[in-house]
Protein backbone atom coordinates (compact mmCIF):
# COMPACT_ATOMS: atom_id res chain seq x y z
CA UNK A 1 0.00 0.00 0.00
CA UNK A 2 2.90 2.52 0.75
CA UNK A 3 4.14 2.08 -2.97
CA UNK A 4 0.93 1.92 -4.62
CA UNK A 5 0.36 5.78 -2.78
CA UNK A 6 3.18 7.91 -4.30
CA UNK A 7 1.53 6.26 -7.72
CA UNK A 8 -1.63 7.27 -7.57
CA UNK A 9 -0.79 10.71 -6.32
CA UNK A 10 1.12 10.81 -9.16
CA UNK A 11 -1.41 9.87 -11.66
CA UNK A 12 -3.65 11.77 -10.35
CA UNK A 13 -1.16 15.33 -10.12
CA UNK A 14 -0.93 14.45 -13.95
CA UNK A 15 -4.35 14.08 -14.93
CA UNK A 16 -5.81 17.24 -13.28
CA UNK A 17 -3.86 19.88 -15.12
CA UNK A 18 -4.76 17.86 -18.12
CA UNK A 19 -8.40 17.84 -17.81
CA UNK A 20 -7.97 21.76 -16.86
CA UNK A 21 -6.20 22.55 -19.83
CA UNK A 22 -8.59 20.55 -22.30
CA UNK A 23 -11.57 22.47 -20.27
CA UNK A 24 -9.82 25.55 -20.80
CA UNK A 25 -9.61 24.63 -24.70
CA UNK A 26 -13.50 23.59 -24.82
CA UNK A 27 -14.86 26.78 -23.50
CA UNK A 28 -12.37 27.82 -26.41
CA UNK A 29 -10.78 30.23 -23.95
CA UNK A 30 -7.30 32.22 -25.33
CA UNK A 31 -4.20 31.26 -23.92
CA UNK A 32 -2.36 34.48 -24.39
CA UNK A 33 1.64 35.05 -24.39
CA UNK A 34 2.70 34.95 -20.57
CA UNK A 35 3.31 38.23 -19.07
CA UNK A 36 5.96 38.58 -16.79
CA UNK A 37 6.76 41.69 -15.91
CA UNK A 38 4.85 44.70 -15.38
CA UNK A 39 6.57 46.23 -18.77
CA UNK A 40 4.99 43.61 -20.64
CA UNK A 41 1.98 44.07 -19.48
CA UNK A 42 1.67 47.86 -19.87
CA UNK A 43 3.15 46.89 -23.56
CA UNK A 44 0.25 44.23 -24.05
CA UNK A 45 -2.55 46.63 -22.89
CA UNK A 46 -0.93 50.10 -24.26
CA UNK A 47 -3.66 52.13 -26.19
CA UNK A 48 -0.96 54.39 -28.00
CA UNK A 49 -1.66 51.92 -31.36
CA UNK A 50 -5.38 53.20 -31.15
CA UNK A 51 -4.47 56.89 -30.79
CA UNK A 52 -3.18 57.18 -33.98
CA UNK A 53 -6.98 56.64 -35.72
CA UNK A 54 -9.16 57.38 -32.40
CA UNK A 55 -6.71 60.67 -31.13
CA UNK A 56 -10.29 62.52 -30.07
CA UNK A 57 -11.29 59.13 -28.09
CA UNK A 58 -7.98 58.86 -26.71
CA UNK A 59 -7.43 62.58 -25.59
CA UNK A 60 -10.78 62.37 -23.62
CA UNK A 61 -10.54 58.70 -22.13
CA UNK A 62 -6.44 60.24 -21.46
CA UNK A 63 -8.19 62.89 -18.78
CA UNK A 64 -10.54 60.18 -17.50
CA UNK A 65 -10.41 58.56 -14.32
CA UNK A 66 -9.93 55.11 -16.21
CA UNK A 67 -6.62 56.47 -17.16
CA UNK A 68 -5.48 56.66 -13.96
CA UNK A 69 -6.68 53.36 -12.20
CA UNK A 70 -4.04 53.41 -9.44
CA UNK A 71 -3.76 57.13 -8.52
CA UNK A 72 -6.52 58.37 -5.82
CA UNK A 73 -7.42 61.93 -5.16
CA UNK A 74 -4.77 64.56 -5.01
CA UNK A 75 -2.78 61.75 -7.02
CA UNK A 76 -2.15 59.73 -4.12
CA UNK A 77 -1.37 56.10 -4.39
CA UNK A 78 -4.12 54.79 -2.53
CA UNK A 79 -2.88 51.58 -2.38
CA UNK A 80 0.02 52.10 -0.29
CA UNK A 81 -2.12 51.99 3.02
CA UNK A 82 -3.48 48.63 2.11
CA UNK A 83 -0.29 46.92 1.39
CA UNK A 84 0.64 48.34 5.01
CA UNK A 85 -2.10 47.55 7.29
CA UNK A 86 -5.08 45.61 7.04
CA UNK A 87 -5.70 42.10 5.72
CA UNK A 88 -4.02 42.67 2.63
CA UNK A 89 -0.74 44.47 4.13
CA UNK A 90 2.36 42.55 3.42
CA UNK A 91 4.40 40.72 6.43
CA UNK A 92 8.56 41.71 5.83
CA UNK A 93 10.44 40.24 3.13
CA UNK A 94 6.79 37.92 2.08
CA UNK A 95 6.39 38.62 -1.89
CA UNK A 96 2.92 40.13 -3.12
CA UNK A 97 0.60 37.31 -4.81
CA UNK A 98 -2.59 38.50 -5.99
CA UNK A 99 -4.40 37.83 -2.65
CA UNK A 100 -2.65 41.00 -1.44
CA UNK A 101 -3.71 42.97 -4.60
CA UNK A 102 -7.43 42.01 -4.82
CA UNK A 103 -8.31 45.49 -6.08
CA UNK A 104 -6.63 45.29 -9.46
CA UNK A 105 -9.88 43.11 -9.75
CA UNK A 106 -11.65 46.22 -10.90
CA UNK A 107 -8.94 48.95 -10.58
CA UNK A 108 -6.38 47.17 -13.08
CA UNK A 109 -8.40 44.04 -14.66
CA UNK A 110 -5.73 43.15 -17.06
CA UNK A 111 -3.92 41.73 -14.19
CA UNK A 112 -6.30 38.47 -14.03
CA UNK A 113 -6.20 37.82 -17.24
CA UNK A 114 -5.16 34.28 -18.24
CA UNK A 115 -1.09 34.42 -18.50
CA UNK A 116 -0.25 37.57 -16.31
CA UNK A 117 2.70 35.28 -13.66
CA UNK A 118 2.73 35.88 -10.12
CA UNK A 119 5.80 37.74 -10.22
CA UNK A 120 3.82 40.53 -12.03
CA UNK A 121 1.90 41.02 -8.51
CA UNK A 122 5.14 41.24 -6.42
CA UNK A 123 6.78 44.22 -9.14
CA UNK A 124 2.61 45.77 -8.48
CA UNK A 125 3.20 45.57 -4.85
CA UNK A 126 6.84 46.86 -5.06
CA UNK A 127 5.96 49.84 -7.44
CA UNK A 128 3.11 50.71 -5.09
CA UNK A 129 5.15 50.45 -1.99
CA UNK A 130 7.82 52.67 -3.65
CA UNK A 131 5.63 55.57 -4.62
CA UNK A 132 6.73 55.04 -8.30
CA UNK A 133 4.05 56.96 -9.97
CA UNK A 134 6.04 57.16 -13.23
CA UNK A 135 5.30 53.27 -14.19
CA UNK A 136 2.08 53.56 -11.68
CA UNK A 137 0.64 55.91 -14.10
CA UNK A 138 1.06 53.65 -17.61
CA UNK A 139 -0.96 51.21 -16.08
CA UNK A 140 -4.57 52.21 -17.14
CA UNK A 141 -7.81 50.62 -18.20
CA UNK A 142 -7.54 51.77 -21.43
CA UNK A 143 -9.17 50.48 -24.67
CA UNK A 144 -8.01 46.86 -24.89
CA UNK A 145 -9.71 46.34 -21.34
CA UNK A 146 -13.53 47.57 -22.39
CA UNK A 147 -12.93 46.96 -26.16
CA UNK A 148 -11.36 43.22 -25.49
CA UNK A 149 -11.47 41.31 -22.21
CA UNK A 150 -14.73 43.13 -20.88
CA UNK A 151 -16.57 43.00 -23.88
CA UNK A 152 -17.47 39.24 -23.61
CA UNK A 153 -18.79 37.38 -20.61
CA UNK A 154 -20.06 34.87 -22.44
CA UNK A 155 -16.80 32.81 -22.42
CA UNK A 156 -13.85 34.38 -23.03
CA UNK A 157 -13.21 37.11 -26.24
CA UNK A 158 -11.75 35.81 -29.14
CA UNK A 159 -8.05 36.07 -30.02
CA UNK A 160 -7.01 38.70 -32.07
CA UNK A 161 -10.41 40.86 -31.90
CA UNK A 162 -11.32 43.50 -30.50
CA UNK A 163 -15.04 44.29 -29.72
CA UNK A 164 -17.19 47.26 -30.72
CA UNK A 165 -21.01 48.66 -30.87
CA UNK A 166 -20.76 47.46 -34.61
CA UNK A 167 -18.78 44.61 -37.08
CA UNK A 168 -15.60 46.21 -39.12
CA UNK A 169 -13.97 43.46 -40.18
CA UNK A 170 -11.21 45.91 -42.32
CA UNK A 171 -10.64 47.50 -39.02
CA UNK A 172 -6.91 48.17 -38.93
CA UNK A 173 -4.45 46.28 -36.70
CA UNK A 174 -7.39 43.17 -35.20
CA UNK A 175 -11.22 42.95 -36.82
CA UNK A 176 -13.38 44.22 -34.87
CA UNK A 177 -16.48 42.25 -33.65
CA UNK A 178 -19.85 43.99 -32.42
CA UNK A 179 -20.34 43.48 -28.93
CA UNK A 180 -24.26 43.87 -27.84
CA UNK A 181 -22.06 44.63 -24.04
CA UNK A 182 -20.60 47.78 -25.17
CA UNK A 183 -24.14 49.64 -25.07
CA UNK A 184 -25.59 48.01 -22.37
CA UNK A 185 -25.17 48.88 -18.32
CA UNK A 186 -23.04 45.31 -17.66
CA UNK A 187 -19.98 46.25 -19.09
CA UNK A 188 -19.64 49.06 -16.34
CA UNK A 189 -21.34 46.75 -14.12
CA UNK A 190 -18.37 44.37 -14.00
CA UNK A 191 -16.00 46.59 -11.93
CA UNK A 192 -18.97 49.20 -10.66
CA UNK A 193 -19.98 46.36 -8.80
CA UNK A 194 -22.52 44.87 -6.94
CA UNK A 195 -21.39 44.52 -3.47
CA UNK A 196 -19.09 41.90 -1.77
CA UNK A 197 -16.51 40.72 -3.53
CA UNK A 198 -15.76 36.83 -2.27
CA UNK A 199 -13.84 35.57 -4.87
CA UNK A 200 -10.78 35.95 -2.94
CA UNK A 201 -8.99 35.28 0.81
CA UNK A 202 -9.96 38.36 2.19
CA UNK A 203 -13.37 38.84 1.13
CA UNK A 204 -13.64 43.20 0.32
CA UNK A 205 -16.32 45.68 -0.49
CA UNK A 206 -15.37 48.81 -2.93
CA UNK A 207 -17.74 49.95 -5.55
CA UNK A 208 -21.94 48.66 -5.31
CA UNK A 209 -23.14 51.05 -7.92
CA UNK A 210 -24.34 47.97 -10.62
CA UNK A 211 -26.44 47.15 -7.52
CA UNK A 212 -28.16 50.27 -6.64
CA UNK A 213 -28.58 50.31 -10.49
CA UNK A 214 -30.50 47.15 -10.52
CA UNK A 215 -32.05 46.68 -7.60
CA UNK A 216 -32.80 50.54 -6.80
CA UNK A 217 -33.03 52.74 -10.50
CA UNK A 218 -34.82 49.60 -12.58
CA UNK A 219 -37.79 48.90 -10.20
CA UNK A 220 -38.82 52.23 -9.55
CA UNK A 221 -39.08 52.65 -13.46
CA UNK A 222 -35.36 53.85 -14.35
CA UNK A 223 -34.96 53.64 -18.32
CA UNK A 224 -31.47 55.05 -19.02
CA UNK A 225 -27.73 53.04 -19.27
CA UNK A 226 -24.82 53.87 -17.68
CA UNK A 227 -23.78 55.00 -20.92
CA UNK A 228 -26.33 57.64 -21.54
CA UNK A 229 -25.43 59.65 -18.85
CA UNK A 230 -21.94 59.09 -18.75
CA UNK A 231 -21.08 58.32 -22.04
CA UNK A 232 -23.17 60.90 -24.30
CA UNK A 233 -22.25 60.99 -27.94
CA UNK A 234 -19.80 58.34 -27.09
CA UNK A 235 -17.30 60.62 -24.73
CA UNK A 236 -14.67 58.67 -23.49
CA UNK A 237 -14.12 61.07 -20.68
CA UNK A 238 -16.79 59.33 -18.53
CA UNK A 239 -17.48 61.86 -15.52
CA UNK A 240 -17.00 62.31 -12.22
CA UNK A 241 -13.67 63.09 -12.59
CA UNK A 242 -12.74 64.02 -9.31
CA UNK A 243 -9.52 65.81 -10.01
CA UNK A 244 -11.59 68.40 -11.50
CA UNK A 245 -13.19 70.24 -8.56
CA UNK A 246 -15.00 72.54 -10.05
CA UNK A 247 -16.68 69.90 -13.23
CA UNK A 248 -17.26 67.61 -10.51
CA UNK A 249 -19.48 70.30 -8.19
CA UNK A 250 -21.46 71.08 -10.72
CA UNK A 251 -21.97 67.35 -12.21
CA UNK A 252 -23.32 66.69 -8.11
CA UNK A 253 -25.13 69.77 -8.35
CA UNK A 254 -27.00 69.08 -11.27
CA UNK A 255 -27.85 65.13 -10.16
CA UNK A 256 -28.80 66.14 -6.56
CA UNK A 257 -30.97 69.36 -7.06
CA UNK A 258 -32.12 71.19 -3.80
CA UNK A 259 -35.11 72.44 -2.54
CA UNK A 260 -35.07 74.85 0.69
CA UNK A 261 -37.94 76.29 2.32
CA UNK A 262 -37.60 78.98 5.64
CA UNK A 263 -39.65 80.09 7.99
CA UNK A 264 -39.36 82.18 10.77
CA UNK A 265 -41.89 82.68 14.17
CA UNK A 266 -42.26 82.81 17.69
CA UNK A 267 -43.35 79.44 19.02
CA UNK A 268 -45.31 79.47 22.28
CA UNK A 269 -45.02 75.81 24.42
CA UNK A 270 -47.19 77.82 27.45
CA UNK A 271 -48.20 80.89 28.89
CA UNK A 272 -45.27 83.56 29.33
CA UNK A 273 -43.07 81.27 27.47
CA UNK A 274 -42.22 83.07 23.87
CA UNK A 275 -39.66 81.21 21.91
CA UNK A 276 -38.08 83.04 18.68
CA UNK A 277 -37.79 79.86 16.11
CA UNK A 278 -36.91 79.52 12.26
CA UNK A 279 -37.62 76.49 10.67
CA UNK A 280 -35.42 75.07 7.66
CA UNK A 281 -37.42 72.14 5.03
CA UNK A 282 -34.84 70.65 3.06
CA UNK A 283 -35.45 68.49 0.15
CA UNK A 284 -32.84 67.06 -2.15
CA UNK A 285 -33.68 64.69 -4.71
CA UNK A 286 -31.39 62.08 -7.28
CA UNK A 287 -31.92 62.52 -10.58
CA UNK A 288 -28.92 60.41 -10.95
CA UNK A 289 -29.27 56.31 -11.86
CA UNK A 290 -27.79 54.83 -8.89
CA UNK A 291 -27.61 56.32 -4.54
CA UNK A 292 -25.10 58.50 -4.67
CA UNK A 293 -22.40 58.68 -3.05
CA UNK A 294 -21.21 55.70 -4.41
CA UNK A 295 -18.68 54.54 -6.94
CA UNK B 1 -21.16 55.25 0.68
CA UNK B 2 -23.28 53.39 2.67
CA UNK B 3 -21.97 52.93 6.14
CA UNK B 4 -20.00 49.65 6.08
CA UNK B 5 -18.60 47.00 8.37
CA UNK B 6 -17.25 43.60 8.09
CA UNK B 7 -19.96 41.71 8.74
CA UNK B 8 -18.49 40.30 12.29
CA UNK B 9 -20.08 43.07 14.34
CA UNK B 10 -21.69 46.19 14.39
CA UNK B 11 -18.69 48.27 14.00
CA UNK B 12 -18.49 50.58 10.91
CA UNK B 13 -15.03 50.09 8.71
CA UNK B 14 -13.16 52.48 6.58
CA UNK B 15 -11.40 51.22 3.59
CA UNK B 16 -12.51 48.37 1.13
CA UNK B 17 -10.54 46.03 2.54
CA UNK B 18 -12.13 46.03 5.25
CA UNK B 19 -15.81 46.57 4.48
CA UNK B 20 -18.20 43.82 4.25
CA UNK B 21 -21.57 44.06 4.13
CA UNK B 22 -23.87 47.53 4.77
CA UNK B 23 -25.08 48.46 8.41
CA UNK B 24 -26.53 51.48 7.60
CA UNK B 25 -27.92 53.65 4.28
CA UNK B 26 -28.18 56.76 4.37
CA UNK B 27 -27.23 57.85 0.81
CA UNK B 28 -29.47 59.24 -1.75
CA UNK B 29 -31.59 56.58 -3.46
CA UNK B 30 -32.95 57.56 -7.19
CA UNK B 31 -36.18 58.96 -7.09
CA UNK B 32 -36.50 59.00 -3.50
CA UNK B 33 -36.29 62.47 -2.35
CA UNK B 34 -34.59 63.16 1.09
CA UNK B 35 -36.19 65.56 2.91
CA UNK B 36 -35.04 66.92 6.59
CA UNK B 37 -37.06 69.26 8.76
CA UNK B 38 -34.40 71.72 11.13
CA UNK B 39 -36.37 73.14 14.19
CA UNK B 40 -34.25 75.65 15.15
CA UNK B 41 -34.63 77.71 18.46
CA UNK B 42 -32.76 81.49 18.36
CA UNK B 43 -31.33 83.50 21.15
CA UNK B 44 -34.69 85.35 23.00
CA UNK B 45 -36.03 88.83 21.63
CA UNK B 46 -34.27 87.51 17.79
CA UNK B 47 -36.71 88.93 15.65
CA UNK B 48 -34.59 88.76 12.29
CA UNK B 49 -32.17 86.41 11.30
CA UNK B 50 -29.84 84.85 7.76
CA UNK B 51 -29.97 81.21 7.23
CA UNK B 52 -27.72 79.70 4.85
CA UNK B 53 -28.13 76.29 3.69
CA UNK B 54 -25.36 74.77 2.16
CA UNK B 55 -24.82 71.08 0.55
CA UNK B 56 -21.44 69.64 -0.01
CA UNK B 57 -19.99 66.25 -1.32
CA UNK B 58 -16.89 65.01 0.94
CA UNK B 59 -15.58 61.44 -0.25
CA UNK B 60 -12.83 61.96 2.11
CA UNK B 61 -11.96 64.59 4.78
CA UNK B 62 -10.81 67.42 3.12
CA UNK B 63 -11.70 66.95 -0.40
CA UNK B 64 -14.64 68.94 -0.47
CA UNK B 65 -16.98 69.70 -3.26
CA UNK B 66 -19.65 72.36 -2.80
CA UNK B 67 -22.56 71.78 -4.42
CA UNK B 68 -25.97 74.03 -3.29
CA UNK B 69 -25.58 77.58 -1.06
CA UNK B 70 -28.26 79.71 0.20
CA UNK B 71 -28.66 81.88 2.00
CA UNK B 72 -32.31 83.65 3.58
CA UNK B 73 -32.93 86.74 5.71
CA UNK B 74 -35.82 85.47 7.96
CA UNK B 75 -37.91 87.98 10.12
CA UNK B 76 -40.19 86.88 12.39
CA UNK B 77 -42.09 90.36 12.45
CA UNK B 78 -44.74 89.54 9.94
Amino acid sequence: MRQILPILLGVTLWVVPALAQAQVQARGEVKKPEITSLKGLISRYSSESCKECHEKIYDQWSKSQHSRPLMGMDDQVFLTRYLKEGPLALKKGEKATRENLICVKCHLPQMLEPGVSEAVFDELAQAIQKGDKATLRQLNIGCLVCHGDKAVVHGRPEKGVLYGSKTIPSHPGSPVKKSALLKNPLICGQCHGLGPVLDFKNPQQCATLYGSYLHAYIPTGGSQTCQDCHMPDKNHYMPPNFNNREETSALYKAALPMDVRVMGYTFQPKEEDKRPMVVVQTKITNKAGHRIPDG
Amino acid sequence: MPQAGDSLGGEMMLGPDKKLGFLRDTTIQPFAAKEETLEIALPANTREVVVKVALSYQPRPGNVYPLHEQAFRVTLDR
